[in-house]
């Protein structure tokens, strides 16, 4: 599973506007929305179900990185956007350090294998220290886009 | 009667008191009701004017003992005190526990004077039931029945636990003013801070040199690590009191210095230090309970009754809403912080000072101390679910697993034992052992789902509702806690 098939580029937010977890959430899920990958009815109930799932531990697993995530009904396919922020959001992260750069990652609740992989593939690229520091410095979707293509090409077969 | 006889016949009464204290506790959690209180009543039930008979006067002996008591139970506090959450509340804590007691103190002092108590009660008064209790906040907020919003928890636990200082400072101030008529001058705005710093230096020192001890040292027997611990429980309060520092922060210092850095035996001295505190709890209120005379609460009471409700109505909200306008938290959250001041055994373990001072009048204060304590106590245990649900400051609870699987050793070993609640939220909530790629020297060990327990084998499926024990390395905690979520206590 490659990075490119999972994040929508339409999705990708290189300057996030929000500055707390929760709006960061929301813009993020409008940007899917707004690349068709998401309908729009649905939109609350995914806010409220990534939002849920924070409760229940941050995503924020450290060095300034998160994946917010969740599996939910009536989503047809796997997807995911991509947020950097230049000033850092409070994420309530494992080392208590502010977040920078966020995948959110949806996926249909019929299929949780998948949902894993995906989640597996961005954990192993994330924990990177290059990948991370490159994703932080991107100011435009194209340097994002790259990055994300430059990673697909260095990944050996799974 | 000669010995053994005497002593057996005060180890059965204590044993009955002990035993009735434990039965009926769960009961009356449900009721929501502070269980200390049961334990108070057991007290002055099993006391010279109660059932038991127990004819128990000696005021020393109950500060001794109140004080070891509260040692421990600081001790136990600390230990259990996340780093996490010291740093996200000291600041509004430290100000509640260092401006707000004072404020608290003056303002009650100024309530009871219109009550028509003299300026010297009245100022004792105010000293000795300003601050809150640890053992008290502790026991409703972790009362299991509901879990209060992190930053509102914290705040109220960290506070309770370093604002008993400050109130013995006051306190012993207000009996030199009261015996010699010496004024409560401008000397106590230097003497509070050296006496807090020096505290915290000779906690931070006893903590990290004990951290360095044992795991240095070659302890041969799990028994004697609590020994160890215990000992410092006992320096960082010995050595502090001598050196003019705080004994109770020095305690709670260096507990939070043990509690949060790598220990070997942990889970066991968690487990130790836990009954320890229970123990000291039980038996604390059990002889506070003693000292009081129900025939000497009668009198007091209507004023107790009035200045118990002007503590939590008043006094406590106007000091807690102006500490914490600096830090912008939403009324709710100011609201709740003001209406849990629980009051606890501080207050009586101080109102014994004035009695041993020889103050006239002074028996009948620490009963009067006594009333507005029961009263704090009771309308705020009473009153702190349905309050919580109604300010929508409740928190989901993940169900504590019915199992303990712990991993006890005598070195300090890298590795640990978590336990996770499956949330049908969670990325590995529906897959199967084997379609998680744990890390290479990560691995599930057992699974307890309703009453039965699962091997962790490759083709079991993780159902919501499970509780999964993953051994993970420290360094691969990151990864496990996005796929199982937050880690809970065992």
């Amino acid at each position: 599973m490659k990075l490119c098939d999972i994040v929508s580029r339409d999705a990708i937010v290189a300057g996030l506007q929000s500055s707390t977890r929760d709006e960061v959430v929301a813009e993020l899920v409008d940007a899917l929305v707004r690349a068709g990958k998401v309908a729009s009815n649905i939109r609350e109930e995914i806010i409220a179900s990534v939002l849920e799932r924070e409760r229940k531990g941050s995503t924020g697993f450290g060095k300034g990185v998160a994946i917010p995530h969740v599996k939910q009904k009536g989503v047809k396919g796997m997807v995911a956007a991509v947020g950097v922020s230049e000033s850092g959001i409070d994420f309530n992260a494992l080392d208590k350090q502010p977040v920078y750069s966020v995948f959110l990652l949806i996926s249909p609740a019929e299929d949780p294998e998948q949902h894993l992989r995906a989640m597996e593939v961005i954990f192993k690229n994330l924990s990177q220290d290059n990948f991370r520091r490159f994703l932080r410095q991107a100011t435009q979707v194209d340097d994002v886009w790259t990055l994300l293509t430059d990673a697909d090409d260095q990944q050996l077969p799974a | 009667m000669t010995e053994p006889g005497s002593t057996a016949v005060l180890l059965i009464v204590f044993g009955a008191l002990m035993a009735a204290s434990v039965f009926f506790s769960r009961a009356l959690n449900r009721l929501g009701v502070p269980v200390v209180l049961l334990f108070l009543a057991l007290g002055i039930l099993g006391g010279s004017e109660g059932l038991g008979g127990i004819e128990f006067n000696n005021y020393e002996l109950a500060f001794r003992l109140g004080t070891i008591a509260l040692v421990l139970i600081l001790f136990d506090g600390g230990l259990n005190t996340a780093h996490s959450s010291l740093r996200r509340s000291i600041l509004p804590a430290g100000i509640l526990a260092t401006v707000g007691v004072l404020g608290t103190a003056a303002l009650l002092a100024v309530i009871a004077r219109l009550l028509g108590l003299d300026w010297k009660y009245a100022i004792l008064l105010g000293a000795i039931v300003s601050s809150t209790d640890a053992a008290a906040v502790f026991a409703v907020l972790r009362g299991g029945n509901i879990r209060v919003k992190e930053r509102v928890r914290s705040t109220l636990e960290v506070e309770s636990c370093v604002n008993d200082p400050m109130a013995v400072i006051l306190t012993v101030a207000a009996v030199q003013f009261a015996s010699t008529q010496t004024p409560i001058g401008l000397q106590l705005l230097v003497e509070i801070p050296v006496q807090l710093i020096i505290g915290a230096i000779v906690g931070l020192a006893v903590g990290y040199g004990t951290r360095w001890l044992l795991n240095v040292m070659t302890i041969s027997t799990g028994g004697l690590f609590p020994v160890a611990t215990l000992a410092s429980a006992f320096l960082a309060y010995g050595l502090a009191t001598l050196a003019y520092g705080s004994g109770f922060l020095s305690v709670f210092v260096a507990a939070a210095v043990l509690g949060n850095g790598p220990l070997p035996y942990k889970a066991g001295l968690t487990r130790v230090h836990d009954a320890i505190a229970w123990f000291s709890q039980v038996s604390m209120f059990l002889m506070l309970g003693l000292l009081v005379y129900p025939s000497q609460l009668i009198p007091v009471s209507g004023t107790g009754l009035l200045l118990g409700l002007a503590l939590a109505f008043l006094a406590r909200p106007i000091v807690v809403t102006l500490c914490l306008l600096p830090f912008r938290w939403p009324w709710r959250e100011v609201s709740f912080t003001s209406w849990v001041g629980i009051r606890g055994a501080v207050p009586i373990v101080l109102a014994t000072f004035p009695v041993m001072a020889g103050i006239p009048g002074s028996e009948q204060l620490f009963h009067l101390v006594f009333f507005v304590v029961v009263i704090s106590a009771l309308i705020t245990g009473v009153s702190l679910v349905p309050l919580t649900k109604r300010m929508k400051l409740a928190e989901p609870n993940a169900p504590i697993s019915p199992v303990a699987l712990e991993m006890n050793s005598l070195r300090r070993m890298h590795g640990e034992v978590r336990v996770y609640h499956i949330d049908p939220s969670l990325a590995v909530c529906g897959v199967r052992l084997s379609q998680i790629r744990f890390p290479e020297e990560s691995a599930a060990i057992l699974i307890v789902r309703g009453d039965h327990l699962l091997a962790a084998r490759g083709n079991t499926t993780l159902e919501a509702g499970d509780h999964v024990y993953v051994f993970c390395r420290p360094e691969d905690r990151p990864f496990i806690e996005l796929l199982f979520g937050q880690t809970i206590s065992q």
